[in-house]
């Protein structure tokens, strides 16, 4: 029960997050809210792990923020310079 | 990059968690998501952060280019290796249950290791490789 109602909140608050990202005035907001919504991925998906009890959702939720960190530092990398090395 | 001290440091501390996490990965491949090709992608990821934030010629004095060039290779020749080494011990190709001194059982396991290794190599190299080409020419 409390495990499906996170999961409802979460999926509401990241919502309000793709508002950001569609409506951002500048580059950063979107970088931004894009970034929150992989923060709540992780989270949704450890949710989901304790719902179904399948506890391989907690691997998947590492790689998720691993590559969510990684893409955020190339997007900004790529904006501030044009390169990536 | 000069100065970004925090995401120097933070890079520092997070690379060996990465590259241990990849191992990981890779071992738990046949009980849990996961397997050669993602945990090359990890280990290749990270990497890739490392190059980012520190430059592409970190990464060279890490590994040299002809080594990595030769490991993309050495990782197929481990996959065929396995298969052929099963057809000299009058198997079929990759069928694990002939490996030399192993039975039915273990012979799965290891077998299985075995070409996750090899898949695991290639990945990793070729996905080093992709980034450090993407990334030199970049620039118009």
């Amino acid at each position: 029960m409390i495990f499906s109602l996170g999961i409802i909140v979460i999926l509401v608050a990241s919502f309000f997050s793709l508002y950001r990202v569609v409506k951002g005035p500048s580059f950063f907001d979107r970088v931004l809210a894009v970034n929150l919504i992989g923060t709540k991925v992780v989270v949704l998906l450890v949710l989901v792990d304790f719902l179904y009890n399948r506890p391989e959702f907690i691997d998947i939720s590492i790689a998720y923020a691993l590559i969510n960190f990684i893409g955020t530092i190339a997007i900004l990398k790529l904006k501030e310079k044009g390169r990536l090395d | 990059m000069k100065g970004h001290i925090v995401l120097k440091m933070a890079t520092r501390m997070m690379v060996p968690f990465i590259l241990m996490f990849s191992l990981y990965v890779l071992a738990h491949g046949e009980i849990s998501p996961g397997g050669g090709f993602q945990g090359g992608v990890i280990f290749a990821s990270g990497f890739i952060l490392y190059g980012m934030v520190f430059g592409v010629e970190e990464i060279y004095r890490k590994i040299k280019r002809k080594i990595l060039i030769f490991m993309t290779a050495f990782g197929v020749m481990i996959y065929s290796g396995v298969g052929y080494i099963t057809m000299f011990n009058g198997g079929l190709f990759l069928e694990y249950a002939k490996l030399p001194g192993l039975n039915m059982k273990s012979g799965n396991s290891m077998g299985l290791l075995f070409i996750e290794i090899g898949v695991f190599i290639t990945v990793s190299s070729v996905m080093l490789l992709l980034f450090i080409e993407v990334s030199k020419k970049y620039d118009n």
